[in-house]
């Protein structure tokens, strides 16, 4: 945005950082995921009956990246 | 970094199937019941507890005691199989270095079979194939029929190398007892050396290795001590690397001549106080002693297994319960057979009982 010759980049950095919130806290529960995920799948395979137990845990470091998604929702729509 | 936890090893993925499986470990109370069962029974109660898919394969050809064992061997060669097939990495380094004593096993009970004059249908039935030579090259080695070409292949398979010397000792005696006491002796050096102890886990795994060489070793100065050897021809057989035991201490226990004199130098183990009463009595009993050092093993290994969780030390804990397991049950079911009483079969068994 160009006002009087003057560059505006606010809402650039805003997208900036409304994508590192999402995409950083993605990578993060992606790391956590991994050793869980992989535990999972062992006690799957001895256990079949594990398998919802398994889920669970596999899928709670999702919570991370909603919360990542509530401040790029913050950032783009409030700021 | 993906690469790099890919080098390190699966621990996450091992260490669960492997607390999956120890949950289905016998209890100590399931020892108790199974002091007071017949053999048959025995069959029974273990085929319901993990034991059942072999129990049914091996009830065709045998019974009784010689399906006990073969079953029980069957399992754990299986599952150790799985184990050592689930891992990457480092971690599966060090399981396969871990495992390369049933390798050991397998290779012995073929030179001692063929130098026996056993038919390999024989032989087979003996092999546990829990470590990382698979069947074929296991029937490799069966069907060969000399000494010589099983070692030459074996050493091939295992990349290890028996010295001329000690195969030529054997081939101008025909004593197997050289190329046995150099391939245990190889096993224990190759295991110590393939652990990197850079981490706390990997160090406590090799303390605990070291351990058992210290064990293994007090275990043959105090064997041969009773049969009234001492001095040099025990160091002969003393594995090298021990934690507690190097080789200056080893000689001053060799070199005391009754188990009485050595007790005093004993003193300075840490283990010492599990055998203290044992060593000390005026009829020093050597199993009782190998009984209370192997619970001693089980209780260390108790200890590090709950605390590091993603390490290699669950996995040899599971295995080292395994193991002993498959000992107690065979003991059970030996004892019973032979008419023991219970509480003399309870005294053989390698388990910290609850009122200890």
């Amino acid at each position: 945005m160009i006002e009087n010759g003057i560059v505006d980049i606010t809402p650039g950095l805003v997208a900036i950082g409304a994508g590192l919130a999402v995409g950083l806290a993605g990578i993060g529960s992606g790391m956590a995921e991994k050793d869980i995920g992989a535990a999972a799948v062992g006690a799957i395979t001895e256990d079949m009956s594990l398998f919802g137990k398994a889920l669970m845990f596999t899928v709670l470091p999702e919570t991370i990246v909603i919360f990542g998604l509530v401040i790029s929702i913050l950032c783009i729509f409030v700021m | 970094m993906f690469n790099r936890s890919g080098r390190a090893g699966n621990y996450a993925y091992a260490v669960s199937r492997v607390k999956a499986k120890k949950a289905l470990l016998l209890k100590d109370e399931d020892y108790n019941k199974m002091l007071l069962m017949s053999v048959p029974e025995i069959s029974r109660y273990i085929s319901e507890s993990g034991y059942q898919k072999e129990m049914t394969d091996l009830a065709g050809r045998l019974e009784g005691m010689d399906l006990v064992e073969h079953a029980t061997y069957t399992n754990m060669a299986k599952v150790f199989s799985s184990i050592l097939q689930a891992s990457q990495g480092e971690l599966k380094g060090m399981v396969q270095a871990y495992l390369e004593k049933w390798d050991i096993w397998n290779l012995k009970v073929i030179l001692r079979g063929k130098s026996y004059g056993l038919d390999p249908e024989g032989i087979r039935e003996d092999l546990v194939p829990a470590g990382s030579l698979d069947s074929e090259s296991l029937e490799k080695l069966l069907s060969l029929d000399s000494v010589e070409d099983i070692i030459a292949n074996y050493d091939k398979m295992e990349h290890i190398t028996i010295p001329q010397d000690v195969i030529s000792t054997y081939k101008s005696t025909g004593n197997l007892g050289e190329i046995e006491d150099y391939l245990d002796k190889a096993h224990y050096v190759r295991l110590v050396k393939s652990i990197n102890p850079t981490s706390r886990p990997t160090r406590m795994f090799q303390d605990y290795v070291r351990t058992e060489i210290d064990i293994k070793n007090l275990e043959t100065i105090l064997k041969l001590k009773a049969e009234g050897i001492h001095g040099e021809v025990v160091m002969k057989y003393i594995i090298p690397g021990g934690r507690q035991i190097d080789t200056r201490y080893a000689t001053q226990l060799a070199n005391a001549e009754t188990i009485a004199a050595a007790s005093s130098d004993l003193s300075r183990l840490e283990f010492y106080d599990s055998i203290k009463g044992l060593v000390e009595s005026d009829k020093v009993s050597i199993r009782e002693v190998v009984t209370e050092m192997k619970k001693y093993e089980i209780a260390a290994a108790n200890k590090f297994s709950h605390m590091y969780p993603l390490s290699v030390v669950p996995i040899i804990d599971y295995m080292i319960h395994k193991e002993i397991e498959v000992s107690n049950i065979r003991t059970i079911s030996r004892g019973v057979e032979s008419g023991l009483d219970a509480d003399t079969i309870k005294g053989l068994l390698v388990i910290r009982w609850r009122s200890q």
